[in-house]
């Protein structure tokens, strides 16, 4: 494809994109059972368990995990869940302490008794395997460097048996070794937090039982959104979603009719 | 030489206990486990440091040179000496010069990157989605009901969309993808025994 | 690293994922480590470590005894001669990509370390410059004892540059981001993108198809083959990857592993079979029975 058309393509992306977010449509959102599968776990959650939220992502897909992830952590804590947040991607560990902080703040909950950021850990097979051992014995001391003995839900969590579910709010293939380490070898109950262009990776994970839920992108987040009650970000990026595969679909069909044309006019010239 | 057979010599060890101990039951092997784990996590965190050093090695000579790209070896500088000052004297938490140029430079900045997949995905798409024959034809309108079906605009025009989205997704992609996957599986596992066998060195570079 | 406990964790996520049947895998701790001193519940894993132990031992045994199977030729292999070729005819550099999404631990990782050390040993000999961009230290470290020892191989020590076989980045982003400007400043004549690809695949492809290089890839992340297959001029599909390096390097041992892969593929095309007669007929759950 030559500079032109790229542009030309680019260009219309752009505007389309801005102009959904722009001018709201309000388009209906379908809840998918994947969705509604994870809602209904950590709905059937109380006060009495704890939630593990690993923010396995980078900075750069903070506008699509966000949502997800703001959507799971204020289910959690209307429901009085505890919250203890970790990442095993060294940017998703200020990503995560803000969203977790922000949420948590908002719903006046109390750090080291309803929720707790325990931070980063190099070599994320370790940090997984090694959680399932101890977990005190992984994080000796939370983000701030306190010891996590010295905090009330620190004291209660020693390995996964302490924890009701594991999230796994991820852009990539982390929730793969979740499933390897924590999900075969130690039980532990594993949902993935995705963006779109992973989610049908995760597909046979979900098909076969060893996810136990999938939440899909920022159209999970709607729908997340959409169960609560509350929409949020998640919702109001669904037109631009939708807007933009409408394009993309769109240019597929005509770059087929270009095709097409060049093929039948390369058969008429001699 | 002997530095081979050390490392080869060490992987067969190591390779031999982790899996003998994922079977046994034994206090002794799994403390041993243990501490291989924590043993992981600090030569990885050496790792990165000499990764960090080969980087800042390799701009301060590329800023020593005359040329074009001095400018960006002098900007990824000064950000890792200036990110590494904001963390050691003002710490990482809430309200700290760290979290803010995070929040506010490096999270923004890497969005913008990422958000570029929207353009390369709709070129891509443009360029090499073509219906040259049969199958690919298939494919071709397979990709169109999915990506119109997995957003509301599919819900919107019509319930069968999503529907048939839905079945295109959990039923032949899913098969291709668990076949794709098992053989991936087995290749894995192939490596997984050749190192534990010390048939498979590529981790020595080349030796 | 840890490369055991990958295998035996592998083998028993794999396993419910065999028989295609939904097993209540996360609810049913396979960690119950309960009479005797082994430990329960792991008797699938052994049994699938076993097989696995026969079926690449046998094949191994009787490539040694020179009955290897013939690999068939993959169009993208044949293609990197001419890549490499193109390339310094235009006195352009390669690029070659490992992908974000892998580490030294990873097959894929290894598998593409093969093939670079065949890349490099040709561009040695053409006098091509060749640029890896790693976002792993490892990785790097190891690129860099592969690439030197490439050079030297191909009698051409002076040609090997250790600031072009680098650590770039851990980022994601910040990785897609450096690797762009690599390709947008040197223009390459071909991009290699051989190994485990997350979401920076497309990004890189398309800007290696912007900067008029030809483009190899091969990748076992499944989503991301799609991309790939899309943007690139050539692409291998998942295990054709360790099939790959097996090819360039003319090893019989990775040879033989492929032809042992092949005999397991039999043997768990007949347990699915099984599996789905099994439970279609009498309702049997061969997935629950062998993971326990």
């Amino acid at each position: 494809m030559s500079a032109a058309p790229r542009r030309w393509v680019f260009a219309v992306m752009g505007a389309v994109v801005i102009g959904a977010l722009l001018f709201r449509v309000g388009l209906p959102i379908r809840i998918t059972s994947e969705t509604r599968q994870v809602y209904e776990q950590l709905e059937s959650l109380d006060s009495s368990d704890v939630v593990m939220i690993s923010f396995d992502h980078e900075a750069s897909s903070l506008p699509e995990i966000g949502p997800i992830g703001s959507a799971i952590i204020d289910h959690c804590l209307r429901r009085g869940t505890k919250i203890i947040g970790l990442a095993l991607f060294s940017e998703g560990t200020a990503a995560g302490y803000s969203l977790l902080g922000d949420r948590a703040r908002r719903a006046g909950a109390v750090e080291g008794e309803d929720w707790l950021y325990l931070g980063f850990r190099p070599q994320y097979a370790a940090a997984i395997l090694g959680m399932g051992e101890d977990i005190p014995q992984v994080f000796e001391t939370d983000y701030q460097g306190r010891p996590l003995s010295g905090t009330p839900l620190g004291m209660r969590v020693h390995d996964y048996r302490d924890i009701a579910i594991v999230v796994s709010l991820s852009d990539g293939s982390m929730p793969t070794y979740w499933v390897e380490y924590a999900g075969a070898r130690y039980g532990a109950r594993v949902v993935a937090a995705l963006t779109a262009v992973m989610v049908t990776s995760f597909l046979p994970y979900l098909e076969s039982g060893q996810l136990a839920g999938i939440v899909p992108g920022m159209k999970g987040a709607a729908e997340y959104e959409q169960l609560m009650g509350l929409p949020a970000a998640g919702t109001r990026g669904m037109d631009a979603q939708s807007a933009a595969h409408v394009v993309i679909a769109v240019l597929v069909v005509l770059g087929n009719i270009q095709a097409w044309s060049d093929r039948r006019r390369a058969r008429r010239s001699p | 030489m002997l530095r081979d057979w050390l490392s080869v010599g060490v992987a067969m060890a190591a390779g031999l206990f982790m899996t003998v101990q994922y079977f046994l039951v034994s206090e002794s092997a799994n403390a041993a486990y243990r501490t291989v784990l924590l043993w992981m996590q600090i030569v990885f965190a050496f790792a990165l440091i000499i990764g960090v050093i080969g980087v800042l090695r390799i701009h301060l000579k590329k800023l020593s040179r005359p040329g074009s790209g001095r400018i960006y070896s002098g900007t990824l500088l000064a950000g890792a000496v200036l990110m590494s000052v904001f963390g050691f004297s003002g710490g990482i938490e809430r309200g700290s010069a760290f979290l803010w140029v995070f929040d506010n430079l490096q999270a923004p900045m890497q969005s913008t990157v990422f958000s570029l997949l929207a353009f390369y995905v709709a070129s891509a798409a443009y360029r090499g989605f073509r219906a040259r024959s049969m199958e690919s034809a298939v494919l071709v309108i397979a990709a169109l009901i999915v990506l119109i079906g997995r957003v509301p605009v599919g819900e919107w025009l019509s319930p069968h969309i999503p529907e048939s989205a839905d079945w295109i997704l959990n039923v032949p992609a899913l098969a291709a993808k668990r076949a794709i996957l098992i053989g991936i599986g087995l290749g894995m596992i192939a490596t997984s025994l050749k190192v534990i066998a010390g048939l498979e060195r590529t981790y020595l570079g080349g030796r | 690293m840890n490369r055991p406990r990958q295998l035996s964790c592998l083998l028993s996520s794999l396993l419910p994922g065999l028989t295609a049947l939904p097993v209540a895998a996360a609810e049913t701790p396979a960690d119950s480590l309960s009479g005797g001193w082994l430990a329960a519940g792991r008797n699938a894993e052994l049994a699938g470590i076993i097989l696995c132990v026969i079926a690449l031992g046998v094949t191994a045994w009787l490539a040694r005894r020179g009955r290897t199977p013939r690999l068939r030729s993959l169009p993208a292999l044949d293609a990197i001669g001419n890549a490499l070729g193109r390339a310094t005819e235009q006195g352009t550099p390669v690029v070659y990509i490992t992908g974000w999404g892998g580490d030294m631990a990873r097959p894929t990782t290894m598998a593409s370390m093969v093939i670079l050390s065949e890349v490099a040993q040709n561009a040695a000999g053409m006098n091509c410059r060749l640029i890896f961009p790693s976002h792993d230290p490892l990785v790097a470290s190891v690129a860099q004892e592969t690439v030197q020892q490439a050079a030297r191989t191909a009698g051409r020590p002076d040609w090997y540059r250790p600031d072009d076989v680098a650590f770039v980045s851990q980022s994601q982003l910040g990785y897609a981001a450096a690797v762009d400007g690599l390709m947008a400043r040197e223009r390459p004549g071909a991009v290699f993108l051989l190994g485990t690809f997350e979401g920076e695949a497309l990004i890189l492809a398309e800007t290696a198809h912007q900067s008029r290089a030809v483009t190899i890839a091969g990748t076992d992340s499944t989503i991301q083959l799609s991309f790939l297959l899309v943007a690139c001029d050539y692409t291998l599909i998942g295990e054709e990857l360790f099939a790959a390096s097996g090819l360039v390097a003319k090893d019989q041992t990775i040879a033989a592993a492929v032809w042992g892969q092949d005999w397991l593929r039999y043997l768990i095309i007949t347990t699915l079979l099984a599996g789905g007669a099994l439970f279609s007929i009498w309702g049997f759950n061969l997935g629950a029975w062998l993971t326990g």
